[in-house]
């Protein structure tokens, strides 16, 4: 029966091998849709009923389009940049996202209607300004479940940034990133 | 690796005050270890130090049974961002499973093994919990009776929905015998 050990161990070890394999041929990939490269950058947001909304379209990203087909995951999710509040009223900055667009939306009221919130909210000061790292953004994801489905989806949504009471707000080079999970 | 070294050196002296053993058909050690885990196909991580225990229980000859348990630190990604650099943590990693290992020769032992086991994975705004899979190669020497060196290579996968994280570990370690019967 020793004598067995040499042959059944490294034999059970390949079955293993070969059936992880649908699992070990698989990585991790960043895809980032920046609002510059699309022209949004920077993106005004002048009140409640002036919004500017920007139609993500992941299918225009090279690592996301690559890996469409055996996307098995979406494993972190940012959204970065800089915001500055242009009033002397603080404001608390919420993104939604809608996920079936028929048009830009100018209202907060539509968007909510419309729409579910998917991070924020982020206090931005009296006449401040709070420049968004991953970490951070990470921690404020409170739709990660409907943005990640969109992202396993077909990819296409809209994001739209609102405040709270009368805000008027800039983001500048904002960028929504996922980290996506795919193999074969 | 410093304080490998001090495990060592440790190890080494409660071995010259026991008695001088006998190689056994059964045995059960303690081992430490430490080295570096590698992301592989991963673009939010980077590699980073990891170090761990096992304890090696051999049954009968040839066969091995071996609880671990290990940590990672993985290192920090930065990536630039419309044309802003970004850097996000790396993981806080910690595992704990067993391994079966098929043991050959003898002062110089050569073990191929596999292992399944648990993985936590955690960074800001993410704590997950994985099975994870391993399988690579060792090479032990006795260095002096009850006291071995290992290298290690293996390949980790954390399973996760269909696709995997996967971890390229170097490791060295030592071991004591603790006892060992005939």
């Amino acid at each position: 029966m020793l004598k067995n050990l040499r042959l059944w161990l490294p034999g059970v070890m390949l079955a293993g091998l070969i059936s992880a394999g649908c699992f070990l041929v698989s990585g991790q990939f960043i895809v980032t849709f920046d609002f510059a490269s699309h022209g949004f950058d920077p993106l005004i947001v002048a009140s409640p009923t002036t919004l500017a909304g920007v139609p993500v379209d992941l299918n225009l990203i090279s690592e996301y389009k690559d890996h469409k087909g055996d996307l098995k995951d979406v494993v972190d999710l940012a959204l970065l940049g800089k915001m500055t509040n242009l009033t002397g009223t603080a404001t608390d900055v919420e993104v939604w996202m809608v996920a079936n667009p028929s048009g830009i939306l100018t209202t907060d009221t539509a968007v909510r209607a419309a729409g579910v919130r998917v991070w924020g909210p982020l206090t931005l000061p009296a006449n401040g300004a709070v420049s968004i790292n991953w970490n951070k953004s990470a921690t404020l994801f409170s739709g990660r479940k409907a943005l990640i489905g969109e992202i396993k989806g077909d990819g296409r949504f809209d994001l739209y940034a609102i405040g709270s009471g009368a805000y008027n707000f800039r983001v500048d080079k904002g960028a929504l990133v996922a980290v996506i999970s795919a193999g074969k | 690796m410093k304080r490998l070294l001090i495990l060592a050196v440790a190890l080494l002296a409660l071995h010259l005050a026991s008695p001088v053993s006998v190689a056994r058909a059964g045995s059960v050690g303690l081992g430490l270890y430490g080295g570096e885990s590698i992301p592989v196909l991963q673009d939010d991580v980077d590699k980073g130090t990891m170090y761990g225990v096992r304890v090696p229980v051999k049954l009968v000859p040839l066969f091995m049974l071996e609880p671990f348990y290990a940590s990672s630190k993985l290192g920090e990604k930065t990536v630039d961002i419309a044309g802003l650099s970004y850097t996000r943590d790396g993981f806080d990693e910690t595992s704990y499973g067993l391994n079966a290992m098929l043991s050959m020769g003898g002062p110089v032992q050569f073990y191929p093994y596999a292992g399944i086991g648990s993985t936590k994975l955690k960074r800001t705004g993410i704590e997950s919990t994985f099975t994870s899979y391993d399988f690579g190669f060792g090479v032990g020497f006795h260095v002096i009776p009850k006291i071995e060196l290992h290298i290690r290579g293996e390949l980790q996968a954390v399973v996760d929905n269909g696709a995997s994280r996967k971890f390229g570990n170097a490791t060295l370690g030592v071991s004591y015998s603790l006892f060992s019967m005939p």
